[in-house]
């Protein structure tokens, strides 16, 4: 990101506390005085020890839920904060949410929760279509579409829900641990697919994880977040060039030292 | 296998039937053998028609008011969770009146034709179908109407694709047992005051001390839960064909 591009978002000086109610004595701050900005077509990835606030910081941005203070930019206009007034989930299609549990429609198939976002839009036309069935396409679950989420594996819910969020083209892309609860072998091979789709279109995405291996492997710039109330610890540049090789990243240039680095800021 | 069993079953009960009516008399037990004749005599007659009809009116229109408020109803209180609080104790003291002992006031208010027959109906139907829907209702997954507005749905949308289909086997188990309770309740407003009706049949088979009739009516009552029954199965195998469990939704 150059000085002179403007940020697309701006976290400036977020807060966010949860009020006491029963069953939790006091009430707490999930997120305060956290800053941080992320460029045009930049994929930044945030690790921090469960419960750090990440996903509630997914949750403000994607306007599921409000900040208690602070403000968030996004291509300079303020869209949350203490004087801005309803929520507006998903800031009028501007930000895409992958969460960490798939949220495909289970009573819908696969090509229909493809479809869902350019329906309740009404945006499907001929073209539309054409591009939700290369999206289908290039993430291998072509002849699947009539399939219901609970017939389909994991990995290809997850591939779905991804779909479903890019078939839409929102220009910033949210990922709260979206392989999280994958085997290895398929994580790596979502996250090999992930690069690949990103590199066709260059989205900016704010990727959330708790595996620092998979913070670097996928991202320009790494955040690393301190325990709750999150704030910002550290920031690094990936100085692995791209594009990068997610099956063998742990042998590339620069992997072991910025692990290392990464793991013991977090100990 | 099932089917054997079944038909087996069946045959045993027939024959425990038989034998109670020859070991009490007719005047206890009717035959099975003598309730089929009088079935073939009624249908040729046209009676068994119009009392079935008049049955299936009631209970039809009565289940379409009742029914289609008590499903209706939850999906517009969504709309506003503090009145719905505020009219919780009204609903519980509504369904704490015993529906049975409303027949005769409503015979009073409506007359001894269709129309207190299906408000009987209606009022019987509405709860359970209020009460099911509305729990489904609000066991709408936060997470999913959540990820439904971020890809740009509007309420009305949330409404339609969450609530309904999340509401929907709630909807089901609630048809299940109101369907019945609909035929049933339409019976009853019959034995007080009707001139046509299966609840009517029964009645004035029991004022002639006719045990074949009365028997009869019955085995008509039961044929027709079951054949509804069975409709509602399969439109619920339909709808439900999305769910994981479909096929073990009916057990």
């Amino acid at each position: 990101m150059s000085a002179a591009a403007p940020p697309v978002l701006e976290v400036q000086r977020l807060g966010k506390r949860f009020e006491a109610r029963a069953g939790r004595a006091e009430a707490f701050w999930a997120i305060r005085d956290l800053s941080f900005v992320v460029g045009e077509g930049e994929l930044l990835t945030i690790v921090g020890p469960s419960g750090s606030g990440k996903s509630t910081l997914l949750n403000l941005i994607s306007q599921i839920d409000g900040p208690t203070e602070g403000e968030i930019r996004f291509r300079e206009q303020a869209i949350a904060g203490p004087t801005s007034g309803a929520l507006r989930p998903g800031w009028d299609r501007q930000f895409g949410y992958v969460t960490q549990e798939d949220t495909l429609l289970p009573w819908r198939t696969l090509g229909e929760n493809v479809l869902f976002p350019l329906r309740v839009q009404g945006g499907l036309s001929a073209e539309t279509r054409q591009r939700a069935a290369r999206l289908i396409q290039a993430a291998g679950l072509e002849g699947f579409e009539r399939y219901y989420p609970h017939e389909l594996s994991g990995g290809m819910r997850k591939r779905g829900a991804l779909i479903r969020t890019l078939v839409y083209d929102p220009p910033v892309i949210l990922m709260d641990e979206p392989f999280g609860a994958l085997d290895a072998q398929t994580r790596t091979q979502l996250q090999a697919d992930l690069l690949r789709l990103w590199n066709l279109g260059r989205k900016t995405i704010v990727f959330v994880t708790h595996d620092i291996a998979e913070a670097i492997a996928l991202g320009d710039r790494t955040l690393v977040f301190t325990r709750a109330p999150a704030r910002v610890q550290s920031e690094h540049r990936i100085p692995i060039p791209r594009p990068r090789d997610v099956r063998n990243i742990y042998v590339a240039d620069g992997f072991a030292e910025m692990y290392e680095r990464i793991r013991k800021e977090l100990e | 296998m099932i089917i054997a069993g079944r038909a087996l079953l069946g045959v045993v009960v027939l024959a425990l039937w038989q034998a109670a009516h020859l070991a009490l008399g007719a005047a206890w037990i009717a035959s099975p053998i003598d309730i089929l004749g009088r079935l073939a005599e009624i249908t040729a007659s046209g009676e068994l028609l119009r009392h079935t009809q008049a049955t299936l009116t009631e209970s039809a229109f009565g289940f379409l008011l009742g029914g289609g408020a008590g499903i209706l109803l939850p999906f517009g209180l969504r709309l506003s969770p503090r009145l719905t609080a505020a009219l919780d104790p009204f609903f519980a003291a509504a369904t704490g009146v015993p529906k049975l002992a409303l027949a005769p006031l409503l015979i009073l208010w409506f007359g001894i034709g269709i129309v207190s027959k299906v408000a009987f109906v209606a009022a019987v139907v509405f709860f359970f179908l209020f009460f099911s829907t509305l729990a489904g209702v609000r066991s709408i997954e936060p997470q999913l109407a959540a990820a439904v507005r971020v890809l740009g749905a509007r309420e009305w949308t949330v409404t339609w694709e969450i609530a309904w289909h999340t509401a929907l086997p709630y909807i089901f188990a609630g048809l299940k047992v109101a369907l019945p309770r609909a035929i049933s309740a339409a019976v009853v407003g019959e034995f007080i005051a009707a001139d046509r009706g299966l609840g009517y049949y029964i009645n004035n088979a029991r004022a002639m001390a006719d045990t074949v009739g009365l028997f009869t009516g019955v085995v008509l009552v039961t044929l027709l839960v079951l054949a509804i029954d069975a409709g509602l199965e399969r439109l619920q195998a339909r709808s439900l064909a999305w769910r994981p469990l479909a096929r073990d939704v009916g057990v």
